[in-house]
């Protein structure tokens, strides 16, 4: 997809390997993308191309996208999401690496 | 351009100094493009560029490539088979136009084993000075780690009574210099120039000088020059100066440059156009407006011309250096000497009008080049939408997005990344996402960076409104 260089460039920083590596996918995630197997980025850009090609975006208010059944699967069921929202939305199904805790356990264990 | 320039500033820089070497072929229309088809462009004036020495065989590089595999008795075979089937004269073009495809795959020894074949097979074939050149050039570019390959090639000329001679040298010196084996080069020249007496000529000299320049540190570019010029006297000309003046001010060392001004001065130089625009550069890039305008004077005072690109190199720094008005001065000086504002010109001066926050003068301006008959580039439409977002024009902005869009121009990083900003800071979401896509469709920006951006803007936006200052 990319050029080798720049790929290099972004595994390079944790960040943004982490939008592009392949990830094992919830089954409600797995129904919608049709595959075991996606990035991050590429779920986003999954879920943005369904609203266009399905004209979800409120019409007076295209700020807003009324989910049809398929998105709210996936979408925390919500009826009605903001465009500004989504990617936050979609951040939900990739989590960040256990890791993240470590730090405040040890900070606990020494305090 | 897209990808090179991380902020719009030094994008505007990268036309600009692109600008210079694409006005070189106006000035000297006699050049004639070298043997090395690959070799990169000077960034400096043209003089640097060579007119002489077209006899070497590498004209032949643009023929098919004959030979699919790199070992020797299929070589071998083919080279038999030409001579049974070809009808036309076997001469010594044939022969090298062979030889250089072959060594365009294969190793020197294989090359050099083919040659004997050539020779053994087909007695009437001589080779001459160029044929053995090809030879060197083959083993020059091979990543070796020592010169064993390149000796060989030299002895075996050598024992056919080709004493090397200057266009050796360069050969050597160029194919050292595109392979990254500057210090072999270094090397090289002097050994030839002190056994053959091949001694380098200016633009062998000046080509090498520049390779040092670009790789290795400015103690070792002058230890160069001076053992040149204390041994073999070949000394540095103008040219030279000015490649090194470029380098120190490029690596932002003024003081070094105004010192080398001295020096060439007292080597019975004169500084020409292209010192004086190199210097002028130098002081635009670390935006010294006013010592850009002292050349400018200086310049006028010794009598030498200014041109096109003075006057673009001049708008571009006071431009930057926040001076405006004086920039507009200079573009009224400029037209009043009879040169043609251009689009770089323009861009400069669009670039100071939004940093002063008057992005409508910009958008004027942009009217009156149109009108003039030149037409913006991809640098000035960036550049003034992103003039318009910072001066919170927006519905200008998507405006000129618009026709951005129709011409297929690319996005910027900078640009793009304050276009959404400001369009997600006005609510304006869905049209965000609108120039998320054109900006991935467009490969303005990979879709990794085009998204963190948007992703980022959306997430200080949620920020913000929590705390109840956004809409």
């Amino acid at each position: 997809m990319l050029p080798q260089r720049m790929k290099k460039s972004i595994t390079d920083n944790p960040k943004l390997a982490n939008l592009i590596d392949l990830v094992n996918l919830s089954s409600p995630l797995r129904e919608f993308v049709g595959q075991s197997r996606i990035s991050h980025i590429g779920c986003f850009m999954r879920v943005w191309s369904y609203i266009k090609d399905n004209n979800l975006q409120d019409p007076t208010d295209k700020n807003l996208v009324n989910c049809d059944e398929k998105l709210r699967s996936i979408l925390l069921g919500k009826p009605q999401v903001e465009l500004a929202e989504l990617p936050a939305l979609v951040k939900l199904h990739f989590p960040r690496n256990q890791s993240n805790c470590a730090v405040p356990i040890m900070v606990l264990f020494f305090s | 351009m897209g990808k090179v320039p991380a902020t719009l500033r030094s994008a505007v820089s990268n036309t600009l100094f692109k600008n210079q070497s694409s006005l070189v072929p106006l000035e000297s229309p006699s050049q004639r493009p070298r043997h090395f088809p690959k070799k990169t462009p000077s960034q400096l004036p043209g003089k640097i560029s060579h007119t002489q020495k077209t006899d070497f065989p590498e004209t032949n590089n643009k023929s098919p490539i004959l030979f699919k595999s790199p070992n020797l008795s299929d070589a071998k075979k083919l080279f038999n088979s030409f001579l049974a089937t070809t009808r036309g004269p076997l001469n010594l073009r044939f022969h090298n136009s062979l030889l250089q495809s072959y060594a365009a795959i294969s190793n020197v020894n294989d090359s050099i084993s083919l040659l004997r074949h050539m020779i053994k097979t087909h007695p009437s074939f001589s080779p001459d000075r160029s044929t053995y050149h090809i030879l060197l050039a083959q083993s020059c570019k091979a990543p070796d780690s020592t010169l064993a390959s390149t000796h060989q090639a030299l002895n075996l000329m050598l024992t056919n009574g080709f004493n090397p001679d200057k266009v050796t040298t360069d050969i050597a010196v160029r194919s050292l210099c595109s392979a990254g084996r500057i210090d072999h080069a270094v090397e090289l020249v002097q050994e030839l120039s002190r056994k053959h007496h091949a001694v380098p000529d200016t633009y062998t000299y000046n080509c090498l000088v520049k390779n040092l320049c670009k790789h290795r540190a400015l103690s070792t570019v002058y230890n160069f020059i001076d053992e040149m010029r204390t041994t073999f006297d070949v000394k540095p000309d103008l040219v030279t100066y000015t490649i090194l003046i470029d380098n120190v001010c490029n690596r932002k060392n003024l003081r070094e440059a105004m010192w080398l001004v001295e020096v060439l001065a007292k080597d019975g130089f004169k500084p020409d156009c292209f010192v004086y625009n190199t210097i002028m550069k130098g002081h635009c890039m670390v935006s010294k407006g006013s010592e850009a305008i002292a050349v400018y004077k200086k310049m006028k005072e010794n009598g030498v011309e200014p041109d096109l690109v003075t006057y673009n190199t001049l708008i571009f720094g006071l431009s930057k250096s926040r001076r405006v008005k004086e920039a507009t001065k200079y573009l009224n000086i400029m037209k009043e000497m009879g040169h043609i504002p251009d689009t770089v010109t323009y861009t400069s001066l669009m670039n100071g009008l939004c940093r002063e926050g008057d992005a409508m003068g910009a958008l004027a301006l942009l009217e009156e080049m149109e009108a003039r008959g030149c037409s913006p580039n991809s640098c000035t439409y960036n550049t003034l939408l992103y003039g318009l977002c910072k001066s919170k024009l927006l519905d200008k902005g998507i405006e000129l997005y618009g026709l951005m869009k129709e011409g297929g121009v690319e996005l910027e990083t900078a640009c793009y990344s304050t276009f959404v900003r400001t369009l997600c800071r006005e609510g304006r979401i869905a049209e965000a996402y609108e120039v998320f896509d054109y900006a991935v469709e467009s490969k303005s920006l990979t879709t990794v960076a085009a998204y963190t951006t948007l992703e980022s803007t959306l997430k200080s936006l949620k920020k913000a409104r929590e705390q109840g200052k956004a809409i």
